[in-house]
């Protein structure tokens, strides 16, 4: 006899990701509403945009699905994001400034997850104190100043296209693309599964969860050091407070790409819709001539909903 | 692997060749309680051995030993004749030992094939990728050695529980285990979902592995053990061939244990007004249709196995789980609200996990003494510590609690102490009816005799108890009456003068 | 089989424990003062050492109803953004009303209700404490600056002003606020039943529920009463520096996580004091006035306040772990 998968969704329209759902509707909606919302030049911007907030919520679903969280990411993005000008300013060379911001994240990811798995203090409280820490640092080495002046190339990486597509997309998509061969098709990934599905396995299987959590912390410093390249470009400047409250965004996005807070369920696909939906949202409500405050609020809404709707399908 | 493929036939040859493994004279001892004493134990290639026993008659601490999760203190391990030592989890992985844990080692969100070689993945080309051709092909290659017909790119989360077992044994197999330890496999599975086991147990022996099969089910012992060994009070009471008993043999080997029976227990003439009745009672945790009555100077016991829905229904009936059916009048009152309510009303609950549900173990004896009496003690709101503590010290007193002080961390405690705490809460907060939850676990003697003249005590002042018990022999020493459930209902109930071990087990056993 | 009598070990008692972990503190505080009067010239002045005061009570006021949040085992990140959204409402209702009163009513009335929310957050949809806090803080963000429009207000009653930078008798009007708060606190969590169920909530919630305390309920309190202490910071933040801006709480809640964890309140929750918090408080503010008086550049204020939180949070593992 042939075995079957007990399908737990029987009716095909709840088999439809939320996130799909949410996005198209919002679409909809702003389409309908601006005139300048569904056109090449917006949707492109929206996608350019959502870029620096890929690269953040890439490593936070991986870094959530082991039952972990990191609100450091916002600030260390604001350090490494200065590191990478003044760097850039001193020397001359975006590659010495690449290198630099990507050390500083990483050791900044290592600290996080050091903290956590070692020492033993909740993924919360501990990047709480590593948020003030970066933040501390990103006034130290600015001086509270922006800084400016950046060589030539540095704005390039915002503005220079690849075969036609925008590089901070071609930089995006290639990100995405990493991730999911990471997740889905590593032995590293898999341990990511076990790390939240079922940690008792990885013990089983003789596999150390501590070196393995520092290095999702790592790899989660390793991108926000490469997202503050992607920062300093858009902005041509360093700026002792560009990316705060980022993680934010960051935690919304894996919220709403349907990634539980429980379990080790993690979906990267999810992500990256979810991030898309972030960027339409902003970017929607900034059509309508809506402030900024009102885009912040409204993503708070998105993320209190998300999980509640988590929480839900937990407990049934 | 065609060796011994008639299963019955390899119990004839036994004596000719050693064991494929033996334990001998394995004793465990923790403080208190001698878990497993003098021990021993073989299994044959193709062979399945069933292991019998009541709750704590010391079969998951034999099980733990074999997997080296426990070091026993005493007794020697011998593979094919040859001594061997089992130390950790993975000395009895390089022996081919493989437990088959009801709780399962699988992780959800990963597929079937990832979840067999969690750790032992193929390598890709690429460092660290894994060669998803051949992970899945060697899956499939190890589910078909098993007859288990599945994809096995299918996520674990789409599995039912028999489907997830047959994952585990699969894992197992893939280990090259050679000796599959199952406990209680066919607890979870529906009739259908037992053939297929079954169907697997046959194949699995027909390849020569050895299964040592932990069961609580007469007809299943009956038709696939090739022997059968029963403990209790962690010794081997014998070992037998299913041919040569009969079930009622088993179940007297198996009660009649050693328990100290000098508890006092003062039986009332008559019992008095009824203070809790239970009609038709269900819950969503698998409970239904509980009917039940106790009533003023009465202990009545509730009996079964362990998940059978004991720890359930006193839930229920506390409020600590939703009742989706049925009614609960607690003397002639109807409730139907949460714990806070109960614990208004006079009901108590003494948990079965005193560190987990019972205590508050970083806060003082004195704090957890008083903390259900706060309302009843001070009525205004306002918290007085000398009150308060003069309350703490009367019931350390009374209960004699052995404590240096009322403001000791109640976690430094010993067993018997602190189930003497969690009763005591209860008395300052004035309660009418005592729900026990295995009361008596992991106290040593002298303590649990203490804890039964206390029960006693209090159903002798007009309060009523409602006892949950794995001592069958305790049941029938201090309650007046005992209900006993199996899978979920009350399969019977058992007048004072009926209540006997045998009947218990009988009752509480799967006939099925 | 695990659960076999644990061997009593000597007659350690909690309680005096928790006196003496207080009683460390001040300690440490008094040796701060005493390094701080060497090193530098300026410190052990009247004038300096009544603002430290100040300082300490207003962090004190936000970190006071934090600390009932942290005793039940929960978080509050929203109470910075609390205090903006309150500070700034209550400041509206001055300005049109020209009423103090209701102005202080409309403050504890917002930041109640937010605490409040935060509360049905937490109990009737389950969603873990420091990720509904977290959310709220955003919201609460949100509908600030969109409140205020980078508007700035200025210019409150002389009256009102007394709140945050008047004095009577020589000591600044907080400090008697504080004292005040300081009772009521520690009255509510020492001397009434339902500061004892709190602990027990926080101790142990399971058992708490089965001991038939109304966890949800006491629960929804404590983050009510949380925010009111927001709101009423919100206040004395309003009068001290006359005016109302929507950042105006922004960098107030890292450091009264830090008071409140420095102050030996275990972030697992079920021990700890409102006296605790108020020398955490007092001694954060000494380092930072400290650093200030040694010429440390006010950048490093984050840094040093998040190394603080790390190590105190590593410091109650250490501690806690001998008792449970």
């Amino acid at each position: 006899m042939r075995e079957q998968a007990m399908v737990l969704n029987t009716n095909p329209l709840q088999r439809i990701p939320g996130v799909a759902v949410m996005l198209v509707l919002l679409c909809v909606v702003f389409s309908l509403m601006t005139p300048g919302f569904l056109t090449v030049p917006n949707i492109s911007n929206v996608l350019v945009q959502s870029t620096i907030l890929l690269m953040l919520a890439l490593p936070m679903t991986l870094i959530i699905m082991t039952e972990g969280l990191d609100l450091s990411m916002g600030a260390v993005l604001t350090l490494t994001s200065l590191i990478v000008a003044i760097v850039a300013l001193a020397t001359g060379s975006l590659l010495l400034g690449l290198l630099a911001a990507l050390a500083v994240g990483i050791v900044f990811g290592t600290i996080n997850g050091w903290l956590v798995a070692v020492v033993g203090i909740p993924p919360f409280v501990a990047t709480l104190g590593t948020l003030g820490m970066a933040q501390g640092l990103s006034l130290i080495v600015s001086d509270g100043q922006s800084v400016v002046g950046m060589p030539a190339a540095v704005r390039g990486v915002y503005s220079g296209t690849l075969g036609g597509v925008p590089l901070p997309i071609v930089l995006g998509l290639g990100s995405y693309l990493a991730f999911h061969g990471l997740l889905y098709h590593t032995r590293f990934g898999t341990y990511i599964f076990a790390l939240g599905g079922n940690r008792e396995a990885l013990k089983f299987a003789g596999i150390s969860a501590r070196r393995l959590l520092i290095l999702v912390y790592a790899l989660g410093g390793a991108m926000v050091g490469l997202a503050g390249l992607l920062m300093t470009a858009r902005m041509n400047s360093g700026h002792p407070t560009a990316g705060l409250g980022l993680e934010f965004d960051a935690i919304a996005a894996v919220a709403v790409g349907g990634t539980s807070f429980e379990r080790g369920n993690g979906w990267l696909l999810g992500t990256l819709l979810g991030v898309v939906t972030v960027g339409v949202l902003r970017n929607g409500l900034n059509l309508l001539a809506l402030p900024s405050s009102i885009q912040v609020a409204s993503v708070g809404l998105l993320v209190i909903a998300a999980l509640f709707v988590d929480g839900l399908r937990s407990r049934s | 692997m065609t060796q011994l493929a008639q299963s019955k036939a390899a119990v004839s040859i036994v004596q000719a060749a050693p064991p494929l493994f033996e334990l001998r004279g394995i004793s465990k001892e923790f403080p208190g309680v001698k878990a497993l004493d003098d021990v021993s134990f073989s299994v044959w290639p193709g062979e399945v051995h069933m292991l019998l026993g009541e709750n704590g008659a010391g079969k998951s601490s034999l099980m733990k030993v074999l997997c080296g999760a426990y070091r026993a203190d005493h007794g020697s391990f011998h593979y094919n004749g040859e001594t061997v030592e089992i130390a950790s989890p993975a000395d009895a992985q390089k022996l081919g030992i493989a437990v088959i844990f009801q709780e399962f080692s699988l992780v959800p969100y990963l597929d079937i094939a990832q979840n067999i070689f969690l750790g032992r993945e193929p390598a890709g080309r690429v460092p660290g990728t894994i060669d998803r051709k051949k992970i899945l092909a060697d899956a499939k290659r190890v589910l078909d050695s098993i007859g288990f017909d599945i994809d096995p790119a299918i996520r674990i989360e789409k599995l039912g529980v028999a489907q997830q077992q047959m994952v585990e044994i699969a894992k197992a197999i893939s280990q090259n285990a050679r000796i599959l330890v199952m406990d209680e496999p066919t607890a979870a599975l529906s009739d259908r979902e037992t053939e297929l086991l079954f169907a697997l147990i046959a194949r699995l022996k027909a390849d020569g592995v050895a299964i040592i099969y932990i069961s609580h089910r007469m007809a299943e012992v009956f038709s696939l053990g090739d022997r059968i060994t029963v403990l209790r009070d962690g010794r081997r009471i014998d070992e037998v061939k299913p041919g040569a008993v009969s079930s009622d043999d088993l179940v007297r080997m198996m009660v009649g244990r050693s328990v100290d029976m000098s508890y006092p227990r003062t039986f009332a003439e008559s019992p008095g007004k009824v203070m809790l009745e239970v009609r038709g009672l269900s819950s969503a945790s698998g409970i239904a249709g509980i009917d039940l009555v106790v009533r003023q100077g009465e202990i009545v016991g509730l009996c079964g196995l362990v998940g059978s829905g004991r720890t359930e229904v006193v839930r229920a009936i506390f409020g600590a789980d939703k009742a989706t059916a049925g009614q609960i009048l607690f003397d002639g009152q109807e409730k139907s609200g949460g714990p806070d309510e109960a614990a208004r009303l006079g009901l108590a609950l003494i948990p079965e996990s005193r560190k987990a549900e019972g205590l508050a173990l970083i806060r003082s004896v004195g704090d957890n003494l008083i903390v259900s009496a706060l309302r009843k003690i001070f009525p205004r709101g306002f918290f007085d510590q000398g009150k308060s503590r003069q309350v703490a010290n009367d019931l350390i007193r009374q209960l004699r609690i052995v404590t240096p002080s009322d403001k000791q961390a109640v976690g430094l405690l010993s067993g018997g102490n602190q189930q003497k705490v969690v009763i005591g809460k209860w008395l300052a907060a004035g309660a009418k009816l005592f729900i026990f939850d295995e009361p008596t676990r992991g106290i040593d003697v002298g303590a649990k005799a203490e804890i039964f003249a206390l029960i006693d005590r209090l159903v002798a002042d007009g309060a009523a108890a409602l006892m949950i018990s794995s001592e069958q022999a305790e049941i029938c020493h201090v309650c007046d009456r005992a209900y006993v459930m199996c899978d979920g209902r009350i399969a019977g109930e058992l007048a004072r003068h009926e209540l006997s071990e045998e009947k218990i087990v009988k009752l509480g056993m799967h006939h099925a | 089989m695990t659960d076999i009598s644990k061997p009593i070990t000597g007659g350690r008692m909690l309680l005096s424990d928790e006196m003496i972990q207080v009683f460390y503190r001040l300690l440490a505080a008094f040796l701060i003062c005493a390094a701080l009067t060497i090193l530098t010239n300026s410190f052990f002045s009247l004038g300096n050492i009544l603002n430290v005061l100040r300082q300490a009570s207003l962090l004190f006021f936000i970190a006071s109803g934090l600390t009932l949040v942290v005793l039940t085992g929960g978080l509050d990140l929203s109470i910075g953004a609390n205090v903006a959204i309150s500070a700034c409402i209550a400041g509206t209702v001055i300005h049109q009303t020209g009423s103090p009163t209701l102005g202080v009513l409309t403050g504890i009335g917002v930041g109640g209700a937010v605490g409040m929310l935060n509360g049905v957050m937490v109990t009737a949809l389950r969603i873990p404490s420091f990720i509904a806090t977290y959310g709220m803080l955003w919201v609460l963000h949100g509908i600030t600056y969109w409140y205020m429009g980078g508007e700035t207000m200025h210019g409150f009653p002389a009256g009102f002003r007394q709140i945050g930078s008047g004095y009577f008798l020589g000591l600044p009007i907080p400090v008697y606020l504080l004292l005040v708060f300081l009772a009521i606190g520690t009255i509510f969590a020492q001397r009434t039943t339902w500061g004892q169920e709190i602990y027990a909530i926080g101790a142990n919630p399971v058992a708490a529920r089965l001991s038939g305390i109304p966890v949800a309920r006491r629960l929804l309190l404590v983050y009510t009463v949380s925010g009111a202490m927001a709101g009423l910071a919100s206040i004395i933040f309003l009068a001290r520096l006359n005016s109302a801006e929507a950042d105006i709480g922004e960098s107030l809640t890292l450091p009264a996580i830090a008071a409140v964890l420095i102050g030996g309140t275990s972030l697992f929750g079920g021990l700890g004091t409102v006296f605790g918090t108020f020398v955490g408080a007092l001694i954060l503010t000494l380092v930072l006035n400290g650093m200030n008086l040694l010429s440390v550049n006010a950048s490093w204020q984050p840094l040093v306040t998040g190394v603080i939180v790390i190590l105190a949070v590593w410091l109650d593992m250490k501690t806690r772990r001998r008792a449970a």
